[in-house]
C-alpha cells in the first residue's frame, strides 16, 4: 500500500470516524430527548384517563341517585309495593326507566334479591342475582365495577346500588353503565392516542373481551402478553407494542372491583409512529451529514496526503530511475519544505557523488578492461610471436650454411611463418568477431531443432571422449517454435555445449533440456564437472575472463550478449564438485517486440 | 237560598245525567283508523283467502258472511238461521235469513248462495230448496255447520256488473297505495255500522303502529303482549280474542331421536311458563300445557312446568349446549326465547338465541308461532301438524287426526306428541288490540273470541 493511500485512510478514516461519533453522539441526545417527553405526554393522557374513570364512576353514582329521586321510579315501586308478590305486570318498567336516565344497566330488585325488571337482560326477571342479593341492605357505595350477566355474554360495567324503600317495603335499584366501546368513545382520547379495554370476565385471556371506541380489535394478540401480566400482578404496566397502525406505548392499568380482584384492564396506546419518524428522520439526517462529513473528510484526507506524498513520490519515482540506471535525475520540487526538502537536497546529493562515482567506477573498469585486453592480446600474441622470432633468428644464422641447407631452413622456416600468421590472423579474427556483434535477424525458430543441431556438430568430438561424455537430452514436444535469431542462438548454444565438455575432462554427463513455461522458454545445458567458485560465477559473463588454458574468454560473454539481444537473460547455477547448469531465458515473442 | 241550591243541585244532576248519557249512547259516522302489519288485497272468492293471514281474514269477515258462525260460546246463525241434517244421509239443509241485502242493493236468495258455496268447495253438492240451501259435503261431514263458519265459506256474490259483492257490514270502497277503505253497509240485515268508514292503513310495522296508538295517530293497532303495561299506562284500552296462536319449541331432525327423548323432556321441564305468560307475556297469553288450548280442545291438561332444579351435575357439553334460532323479524320470539334461556340456564342448559338473517350454524330447535285457524279440536290440530310438518310427529307414532275424529283419538294423539317431546308447547297467545280512546262500545268487545273484528258495533267519541 502506497504511502499515499495510508495517509488517505488514516485522514480519511479519523475524519469518518469523528464524523460518525459526533451525529451518533447528537442523534441519540435527541432520540433519549424526544422519547422524554412523549413519556410525559403518555403519562399526563394516562392520568387524565385515570381522572375520567374516576369521573365516569361519579356520573354512574349520579344518574342512579337522580334515578331513585326520580318520580317515575317511586310511582313504579310504590305500585309494586301494592302489589305485594306478583311483579310479572312490571317486567318491563327498568327499560324505560333506563333509557330515561341513559343508563345501559338497571335492576330493581327486590328485598329478597328477586329482580324484579332488568333493561339489560329483560328476560331475567323473577330470579335473584347473587351480587345484587349480596349487596342488599348495604350502606350506598359509590360505583364499583362488576361484571355484569347479559344474554348473549358477559359485560363489565361500573354499577351504584341504592336502597329505596316505599311504602314500608325495601327495594334495591341497581344502575349503571356497560364498559363498552361507546364508554371508550366518550373518553376523549386526542389524536394519536388509542383507548382500549380488556374485559376480565373469562377465565383466560380471550382476544373478543378486547375492545375499542370501533368495536373489536383486529390486532389484538399483540396486547395479550401485556394483558396477561396485569391481570396476574394487578399493578400498572408499560409494554411497546406493535400493532398494526405501528409501534405502540402501551400503559396498562389495572381497574379492580369492590373485592380488589382485576375486573378490567384499561390500556392507554400511544402510538409511536411520530416518534419513531421523528428518530427516523433524526438518524438519517445524522446519516446524510454523516456521509456528506466522511466524504469531506475523504476529499481532505486525499488532498493533504497528495499534498505531503507528491515530494516524497517524486523522491521515489527519481530513486527508482537511480535504481534503473539513470543517475543522471534530479529532484527539483521548489514546494518540498522541511524534512521532505532537506530530504529531496540529500538525495540530489548522493545522485551526485553516485554519478561521479560511476564515471570514476567506469574510468577504472575501462582502463582494467585495456589493460585485461592489453594482457590478453599480449598473451595471445605473445604464443604465435615467439616461434616467429625464433625463426626469424634461425633464417639469420642459416645465411651462413650452404645453400642446400639454407633452402632447407628457409622452406621449413617459411612454414612455420606462414602457420604463426595464421594463428596470429586467427586471434585477432576473434577479437573482431567480439566487438563486431551483428544485429540478430529473428525469425520463426525451432528450439528443439536448434538443440539438436548443435549437438550434431559436437558429436565426433564427445564420441571420442575418453573418459566418455554421456549425453541426456530432455526436450520439451510442447516447444513449438520461438522468434529468435537461430544463427547467433546457435553460437549461444554451440558456447555452453562447447563449455560443458571443457569441463568435464574425466567425463560425466552433459544435459540439454527445454521448456516452455507460460510466456518464456528456457534452455538448460548441464554438465557434471567441478563446478564453479563463487568469485568465477561471479566474473563469468565478463569478456577476456577464462579459466581454461586455451580459452579466449569471450565465450560466455558472446552467450550473454546474444541472450540480451533476444530480451533473455542467462542464469546460471553451480556447485563447486557437483557441477554447473547455464538456463538461458527466452520471452516467445521476443524478436516480434523489436 | 235553600231553593237557590235546590235549584243548583238540581241543574248539576240534570248535567251529570246528560254528561253520562253521552257517554253511553253511541254516535254515528266518523272514520275509524285501523293499522296493519299486513298488505291486504281482498280477493273475490274467499275460499281463496289463506288461513293463516289473519289480517286478511278478520277483513274478510267485514265484507263477507258465513252462514253461521263460532264465538266463545259456540256456534251462532249469521246468514242461515237454522239448520238440520236430513235423516236419510249426509245432505244439510241451511234456512237462509231473510231480506238480506247485498253491497249491490240486490237481495240474497238460496239460488246465489248456493253458487257461491259451490264456488268454495267444488266438491260438494250444493243446491237451493225455496229459502234453503241443501249441502251434501263429501265426504260427508258430521260437524259441517263449524266448517262454515270458516271465512273461506263465505258468500260472496257476483253481481249483474261483474263485481264480487257481500252482505257483511262493510264495504269496499277503495283499495290503493296502501290504504284500504271500507265503508259502512246501510242495509245490513244487523242494522248500519256506527262508524261511516273503516279506514286501514296497510304495511305498518309493529313498531310504527305502537308508536301511533301512543300518540293518537290511529284508533286501533295490533300489539305485542310485551307493551300491555305501556299501552295501559298511558290510558289505552286492550282487546283481546281467546289464545289462538301456539309459540312452541321445535326440535331439529338431529334433535328428535327417540334417545333423545329425556334429554329434551329435561329441556322442557326448566320451562317456568308460568313466569313466561305473567311476567314477560304480561297475563295476555296462557301458559301452553298441550298444543291446542283448554277452550279448543276442550280437556285440560296438566301442568308442564316443573319445580327449577336447584343443583344439577354439569351436562356434557354436547348435551348442555343448544342453539336455539327465532325469526328475526319477530321480537316477541326473541323475548320468549330470551326468557327460555335464562330458564334453561338455571338448569344447567346453555341456550344460544341466533337470529340469523344470512347464512348460520345449524340449530338444535326453533322458536315458531303457529296460528290455530280452525274451530273444531281435530281440524285445529290436523292443521297444526300439517304446519309444522312431519317432524311435529317425529318419535311419537302418533297420526294427524282425520276431520270428525273423535275427541279422546285428538286427546290420545296430542297425548303421544307430547311426550315425544320434539315440540314442546311453550305459551298460547290471543290476538291483542290497543284502541284509542275514541273508540267506544257496550258490551261487544271489538275482538271476538275467535280472533275477528266486531267492528259495526264501535263508534267513535267526539271525533265526526
Amino acid at each position: 500500500m502506497t504511502l499515499r493511500a495510508r495517509l488517505f485512510l488514516l485522514v480519511g478514516g479519523a475524519v469518518a470516524l469523528t464524523v460518525t461519533l459526533v451525529t451518533v453522539t447528537v442523534s441519540n441526545s435527541a432520540r433519549r430527548a424526544f422519547e422524554a417527553l412523549d413519556r410525559q405526554r403518555t403519562g399526563a393522557l394516562v392520568s387524565q384517563f385515570r381522572q375520567e374513570v374516576a369521573r365516569q364512576r361519579g356520573d354512574v353514582a349520579n344518574r342512579v341517585d337522580m334515578l331513585v329521586a326520580s318520580d317515575g321510579l317511586q310511582r313504579v315501586l310504590a305500585d309494586i309495593a301494592r302489589q305485594a308478590t306478583d311483579y310479572s305486570p312490571f317486567v318491563g318498567e327498568a327499560g324505560s326507566l333506563a333509557a330515561a336516565h341513559a343508563l345501559d344497566v338497571l335492576d330493581l330488585v327486590a328485598a329478597d334479591g328477586t329482580i324484579i325488571s332488568s333493561a339489560e337482560w329483560p328476560a331475567r326477571f323473577g330470579y335473584q342475582s347473587s351480587w345484587m342479593t349480596a349487596r342488599i341492605g348495604r350502606h350506598d357505595t359509590p360505583a364499583f365495577l362488576q361484571p355484569i350477566e347479559l344474554p348473549s355474554d358477559t359485560a363489565l360495567g361500573l354499577i351504584a346500588i341504592r336502597t329505596v324503600t316505599v311504602a314500608g317495603r325495601s327495594f334495591a335499584v341497581v344502575g349503571g353503565r356497560t364498559l363498552d366501546q361507546q364508554f371508550l368513545g366518550s373518553l376523549s382520547a386526542p389524536a394519536g392516542i388509542r383507548v382500549l379495554l380488556y374485559r376480565n370476565v373469562e377465565p383466560e385471556v380471550a382476544r373478543l373481551q378486547l375492545v375499542d371506541a370501533s368495536g373489536h380489535v383486529p390486532d389484538a394478540s399483540q396486547f395479550e402478553p401485556l394483558i396477561s401480566r396485569v391481570r396476574q400482578a394487578g399493578v400498572e404496566a408499560t409494554e411497546l407494542v406493535a400493532s398494526v397502525d405501528g409501534p405502540l406505548s402501551v400503559d396498562a392499568i389495572p381497574l379492580a372491583g369492590l373485592d380488589g380482584k382485576v375486573l378490567g384492564v384499561l390500556l392507554v396506546a400511544s402510538s409511536e409512529r411520530d416518534l419513531v419518524a421523528l428518530i427516523s428522520r433524526i438518524r438519517w439526517s445524522g446519516a446524510g451529514f454523516g456521509a456528506m462529513g466522511i466524504l469531506a473528510g475523504l476529499a481532505l484526507g486525499y488532498v493533504l496526503a497528495r499534498r505531503v506524498t507528491r515530494p516524497v513520490e517524486r523522491l521515489s519515482h527519481a530513486a527508482g530511475q537511480v535504481a534503473g540506471g539513470d543517475w543522471s535525475v534530479r529532484v527539483d520540487d521548489t514546494s518540498a519544505s522541511g524534512e521532505i526538502g532537506a530530504l529531496q537536497r540529500a538525495f540530489n546529493t548522493m545522485t551526485n557523488q553516485l554519478a561521479e562515482q560511476r564515471d570514476r567506477l567506469v574510468q577504472a573498469e575501462r582502463v582494467a578492461a585495456w589493460r585485461e585486453l592489453a594482457s590478453r592480446l599480449a598473451h595471445e600474441l605473445k604464443n604465435p610471436l615467439f616461434p616467429l622470432r625464433l625463426t626469424v633468428d634461425n633464417l639469420r644464422r642459416a645465411r651462413g650454411l650452404p645453400s642446400g641447407e639454407f633452402v632447407e631452413v628457409l622452406d621449413e622456416s617459411l612454414t612455420t611463418l606462414d602457420t604463426g600468421l595464421r594463428n596470429l590472423n586467427t586471434v585477432v579474427g576473434r577479437f573482431r568477431d567480439f566487438a563486431k556483434m551483428p544485429a540478430p535477424e529473428f525469425g520463426d525458430t525451432s528450439p528443439n531443432d536448434l538443440v539438436r543441431r548443435t549437438l550434431g556438430l559436437f558429436k565426433a568430438q564427445i564420441d571420442a571422449a575418453d573418459p566418455p561424455i554421456a549425453v541426456t537430452l530432455d526436450l520439451d514436444p510442447a516447444a513449438g517454435s520461438i522468434i529468435a535469431d537461430a544463427e547467433q542462438l546457435g553460437r549461444a548454444i554451440q558456447n555452453l555445449v562447447l563449455n560443458a565438455i571443457d569441463a568435464m575432462p574425466h567425463g560425466g554427463t552433459l544435459t540439454v533440456r527445454t521448456s516452455r513455461a507460460g510466456s518464456s522458454f528456457q534452455i538448460e545445458v548441464a554438465d557434471t564437472g567441478a563446478g564453479l567458485t563463487a568469485e568465477e560465477r561471479a566474473r563469468l559473463f565478463t569478456p577476456y575472463y577464462t579459466t581454461k588454458q586455451q580459452g579466449t574468454g569471450l565465450g560466455l560473454a558472446i552467450v550473454q550478449a546474444v541472450v540480451a539481444d533476444h530480451r533473455g537473460a542467462v542464469h546460471v547455477d553451480s556447485t563447486p564438485g557437483a557441477g554447473t547448469r547455464f538456463r538461458i531465458e527466452l520471452p516467445t515473442v521476443s524478436g516480434a517486440s523489436t | 237560598m235553600r231553593r237557590l241550591k235546590s235549584a243548583y243541585l238540581a241543574a248539576a244532576s240534570l248535567m251529570l245525567a246528560a254528561t253520562s248519557l253521552q257517554a253511553v249512547r253511541p254516535r254515528m259516522g266518523g272514520v275509524l283508523r285501523i293499522e296493519s302489519t299486513a298488505t291486504i288485497r281482498l280477493p273475490a272468492n274467499p275460499a281463496a283467502v289463506e288461513p293463516t293471514d289473519t289480517a286478511t281474514v278478520d277483513l274478510v269477515r267485514l265484507v263477507f258472511e258465513t252462514l253461521v258462525s263460532v264465538d266463545g260460546n259456540g256456534i251462532h246463525p249469521r246468514l242461515a238461521t237454522r239448520w238440520e241434517r236430513e235423516p236419510q244421509g249426509s245432505r244439510w239443509r241451511f234456512h237462509l235469513r231473510p231480506s238480506v241485502t247485498l253491497h249491490d242493493g240486490s237481495t240474497l236468495d238460496a239460488a246465489r248462495a248456493a253458487t257461491a258455496l259451490r264456488a268454495s268447495a267444488p266438491s260438494w253438492t250444493v243446491s237451493s230448496d225455496g229459502d234453503a240451501v241443501l249441502v251434501t259435503p263429501e265426504p260427508p261431514l258430521g260437524d259441517l255447520p263449524w266448517v262454515l263458519a270458516e271465512p273461506r265459506f263465505a258468500i260472496a256474490v257476483r253481481s249483474a256488473s261483474g263485481d264480487v259483492v257481500g252482505s257483511g257490514p262493510f264495504r269496499i270502497r277503495r283499495a290503493d297505495a296502501g290504504i284500504l277503505s271500507l265503508i259502512a253497509h246501510d242495509d245490513h240485515w244487523e242494522g248500519r255500522p256506527f262508524v261511516d268508514e273503516v279506514r286501514v292503513q296497510m304495511g305498518r310495522s309493529p313498531g310504527d303502529q305502537l308508536a301511533d296508538i301512543e300518540s293518537g295517530r290511529t284508533d286501533m293497532a295490533s300489539v305485542s303482549p310485551i307493551d300491555t303495561r305501556r299501552l295501559a299506562s298511558r290510558g289505552l284500552r286492550l282487546s283481546r280474542s281467546r289464545p289462538l296462536e301456539l309459540i312452541a319449541l321445535v326440535f331439529e331432525p338431529h334433535r328428535s331421536s327417540g334417545e333423545q327423548a329425556e334429554w329434551r323432556r329435561m329441556i322442557a321441564a326448566s320451562f317456568n311458563r308460568r313466569a313466561l305468560c305473567g311476567g314477560l307475556l304480561q297475563g295476555q297469553a296462557d301458559p301452553a300445557n298441550a298444543l291446542l288450548p283448554d277452550w279448543l280442545s276442550g280437556y285440560r291438561t296438566e301442568s308442564a312446568d316443573r319445580p327449577p332444579a336447584t343443583s344439577r351435575a354439569p351436562l356434557p357439553s354436547a348435551q348442555r349446549d343448544l342453539i336455539v334460532r327465532v325469526d328475526p323479524a319477530d321480537p316477541l320470539s326473541q323475548s320468549v326465547a330470551d326468557r327460555l334461556a335464562v330458564d334453561a340456564r338455571e338448569a344447567g342448559f346453555s341456550l344460544k338465541i341466533q337470529a340469523p338473517r344470512g347464512l348460520a350454524p345449524r340449530p338444535d330447535a326453533r322458536i315458531i308461532r303457529v296460528r290455530l285457524s280452525s274451530t273444531t279440536p281435530e281440524r285445529a290440530l290436523a292443521d297444526l301438524l300439517t304446519r309444522l310438518g312431519a317432524r311435529a310427529l317425529d318419535g311419537s307414532g302418533a297420526t294427524a287426526p282425520s276431520p270428525g275424529a273423535p275427541l279422546d283419538a285428538v286427546r290420545e294423539t296430542e297425548r303421544k306428541i307430547l311426550d315425544a317431546s320434539v315440540v314442546v308447547p311453550i305459551a298460547h297467545l290471543s290476538d291483542l288490540y290497543a284502541l284509542s280512546e275514541s273508540v267506544a262500545w257496550w258490551n261487544a268487545a271489538p275482538v271476538v273470541a275467535t280472533g275477528s273484528l266486531d267492528l259495526a258495533n264501535l263508534w267513535l267519541k267526539g271525533r265526526p
